[in-house]
Order: C-alpha cells, then structure tokens, then sequence
C-alpha cells in the first residue's frame, strides 16, 4: 500500500492507514451469519430451472426490496413479479389455447370443416364420430357408412364403441397430427391476438407519452405513462421471443417499440433533458413507430 | 478434493461440487457484496447472482487463476451492476456535497468517529468509493478492481487517491489525534 503514497505527505500514510484500519473494522463490517442454506435453496433451484432449460424468473433473487426508498428506481422484485405475473398469464393462455386446440380438433369432424386440414379430410370422408377420428379411411372397395349423427348436433353423446367392437376392416392411427395442426391454429392465434392487444397499449402508452412530455410535462403524467410504458415492455419483450416474433415485419416492430419503450422507463422519474426527450423523440420518429403500430393493429382491435 | 476437481465436476453438472465450491467461497462473496452495499438484503440478492453466474458460465473457467479470483471478479461486476441498478449514485453524490459542507463545523455535534467515517465514505463518489473498499479494505488490486470495472490499473490508482484525499479532509478533525 505505501507505494500509493509516493506523493503524498508522510503524515497521509499514518491518517489513510488509521482510516483504512477503522474503514476495515467498522464500515459495513461482517455481522451475523451468513444466510448460507436461504442462498443455497435459491441458488440450487435456479441452476436445476436452469439445467431443465426453464428460465428462473422468480428464483434468481428474491430478496431486493431495492428501490422502495427512492422513488424514482423501479423495485427490483417489483419488476420480478410482473415478469413473473406475465409469465404466467402467457402459460395459463397457451395452456388454455392448446386445451382449446385439442377440442376443437376432437370434435371438428362432427361441426363441419372448419381449418385447411379438417377441411381437406371432410373433403375425402363424411362427418364423423370422436372414435372414428382415430381411424384411417377404409379401401374404397369397403366404403364406410356415413354417420347417423346430423352435422348440426353435437357428438359428445355419440356411444364409443370399444376395439372388440370395431368392424374387422377398421385399423387404427394415432390421431395426434390432426391435433397438433389445430393446437398450432389456435396457438399462433391466441400469439397474434396477444400481440394486437400489446400494440394497442403500446400505440395508447406512446400517445399518453407525447401528451404529457409535450402539452403539460406534467411530471406524474409523466411516471404515469412510464409505468405503463413498463408493462407493455414486458409484454413486448415476451412476444419478440414467441412465435408472434417469427414475422420479420412484427420482429422489427417489436424491436423498435422495445427501444423506445426502454428509453420512456429509464428516464422514468427524472426531470426529462431536452437531450433526453430528443433522444426519444428522434427514434419514435425516424422508426415512424406510431404510424407502423396503427398500421399494424387491424381496424376496431383498439375497442376490442 | 480440490477446486480445479470440483470446478472440473461443474462442468459436468455436479450440483454437490457446486455445493462444495459454494460452500468454501460464500462467505468471502457475501461479505464483500455487504461490504459494498450495506445491506444484508442485497448481499443476499447478489451473492445468489454471483453463484448462479459463476456456474452458469464454468466452461469459460479455464483454471489459470485461482477459481476464488476468478468468482471475485463476478462479484465485482455483479455488486457494482447492482448497485448501478438502484441509482445509488445520485443519491451518493448529493450526500458527498452534504457532507462536504458539514465535515469541519460538526466534531461538537457529531463526535462519533466511527458514524463520520461511515458517512464520508458513503459520500465519496461511487468510483472512489468502489476502489477504496475493494482496495483497502478488501485488498484487491488495481489491477483486478481495473477488470472489474473496465478501466485500467492506473485509473483506479487515481480513483483511490482522490478516495484517500477525500476521506482525509473529512476526517481532518480527528487527524491530530491520530497522528499523536
């Protein structure tokens, strides 16, 4: 340490080694124990989340409670819960799209063509029961009897014959890709409706922005739209991984939208720079990023 | 066993080499991150995020150092990305102006030496502070807190003389004490 004291007086090493001895004692000195096992729990499920290829949104740190004390910081475990909160809306919706999906391709046969791939197979085979979706078409030299069951009617009472049953000429399929290609419908429409709706709060959080940065910086309206901003940031971030961000054009999108919504929440809280509101200014117009959101966002979804 | 064994085994997915390592560098990290944050929550906060770096990115542990010089440099990075985070900055600069109006009319008021040291502390700029307490307190050097921080060794011998020349001239009045 003494060769960082070349220029200084002799009496400067005596007082910075008393402070650096009292700095060493007593500023921010260990106390207590170490919450080892509490650290380990969390540290051992995010690596196992992580080994399972699971993103550990909730378990990586728990325990910030940072920014309560400044108004201006966004609370780390705040931020946490809405990735989290999200998340989990994005599972639950999937979840329900893909449960959907599933019914829909189980009882299509009986309600009538309703995707390309049912529509193709109503094409070949006449309606059908649930059982008899797992079935392959019989040899044209053995035509199937069309079902009893009217088209109108649901077929959810229709008696399941068991395999001893069966005629002898039926053979049997999985019928898993006729589903699959109706969970992937329903799937890639619920991806799009989310991020219609995500456009339309982003379109109304940019508008809110220029209203209060322009006419009145007032500064709540301000916090207001940044923490607005926040949320649709979230989402948006979620949707340019899904498959919603697949589409080049919506990718593009998403990526300029989450430019400046990032840019809106950073500078949340301060007083806005005449730089800083340039800044924002210049990349939601050279993007011309209202134009592209109201463009992208199909007439009538704003009221939807 | 010994710590190129058990960073080999992390590689391989050890959870209880992970464990081991855990075990023999957590309190080093935590302390640290305390030291710099001086708060148990955010200690916490960080010393999990270290770890789960430090296992996260293994592969790129070549073993050329000592595991516990390579985890310490995660630690720097995550501790001062941290506190960056919480835009403890501003408020550090705007209690350095404080203090820096007080410190020669408060003895009276304020004799604790132990409270003006942990208050000129907090008031030196983020910087200074930052290579004053991995330096002097935790005895990294600059060439390693240059790492960290992504400046240069020369840069934090320039940032931890302004912290020296700071702390001295708010703690000027109890230097005759000590100098006697």
């Amino acid at each position: 340490m003494t060769d960082d004291h070349t220029n200084e007086q002799p009496n400067d090493a005596i007082q910075d080694e008393r402070i650096r001895s009292l700095a060493a004692g007593h500023y921010h000195a260990p106390d207590g124990s170490v919450p080892r096992e509490a650290m380990w729990g969390q540290i051992a499920a995010a690596r196992r989340a992580a080994r399972a290829g699971v993103a550990p949104i909730a378990a990586v740190a728990p325990a910030a409670e940072v920014a309560e004390q400044s108004a201006d910081v966004i609370p780390l475990d705040s931020r946490r819960r809405t990735r989290t909160i999200v998340v989990w809306r994005w599972s639950a919706a999937v979840a329900a799209g893909l449960l959907l999906a599933f019914l829909l391709g189980k009882y299509s046969g009986s309600f009538g063509p309703t995707s390309p791939a049912s529509r193709q197979i109503a094409g070949n085979t006449p309606a059908r029961t649930p059982s008899e979706h797992s079935r392959i078409d019989p040899p044209p030299s053995a035509p199937e009897t069309p079902s009893p069951v009217p088209h109108d009617e649901p077929t959810r009472s229709s008696p399941q014959r068991s395999p001893a049953t069966r005629p002898s000429t039926e053979r049997f399929t999985p019928s898993a890709p006729m589903d699959v290609a109706s969970a992937d419908t329903a799937a890639a429409a619920l991806y799009r409706a989310a991020a219609v709706q995500t456009l339309v709060q982003a379109e109304a959080v940019l508008t809110a922005y220029r209203g209060a940065e322009s006419s009145t910086r007032d500064p709540q309206a301000m916090q207001q739209a940044a923490r607005w901003a926040r949320d649709v940031l979230s989402s948006t971030r979620l949707l340019i991984d899904s498959p919603a961000g697949r589409d080049p054009q919506m990718r593009a999108l998403f990526t300029d939208l989450e430019l400046v919504l990032a840019q809106i929440v950073q500078l949340s809280g301060t007083p806005l720079q005449d730089g800083e509101r340039d800044l924002i200014d210049r990349a939601m117009r050279d993007r011309d990023l209202l134009p592209r959101l109201r463009s992208a966002v199909p007439a009538g979804s704003a009221t939807s | 066993m010994d710590e190129r064994e058990l960073t080999a085994r992390v590689k391989l997915g050890d959870e209880a080499a992970e464990r081991a390592l855990y075990d023999a560098h957590v309190d080093r990290v935590y302390w640290v991150a305390y030291r710099m944050s001086g708060r148990h929550d955010l200690a916490q906060d960080f010393t999990q995020d270290v770890f789960i770096r430090a296992f996260d990115r293994i592969a790129d542990f070549r073993g050329d150092a000592p595991f516990g010089a390579w985890l310490h440099t995660i630690t720097m990075s995550v501790v001062l990305n941290g506190l960056r985070k919480v835009k403890r900055f501003d408020q550090r600069e705007a209690v350095l102006e404080e203090a820096g109006m007080v410190t020669s009319s408060v003895r009276e008021a304020e004799p604790d030496l132990k409270e003006r040291l942990a208050q000129a502390i907090d008031a030196l700029p983020e910087g200074c502070r930052v290579t004053f307490l991995m330096h002097d307190v935790e005895g990294f050097t600059h060439e390693e807190i240059g790492a960290a921080l992504g400046t240069t060794a020369g840069t934090s011998k320039a940032q931890l003389s302004r912290a020296r020349a700071k702390l001295r001239i708010a703690l000027a009045d109890f230097a005759g004490d000590w100098i006697q």
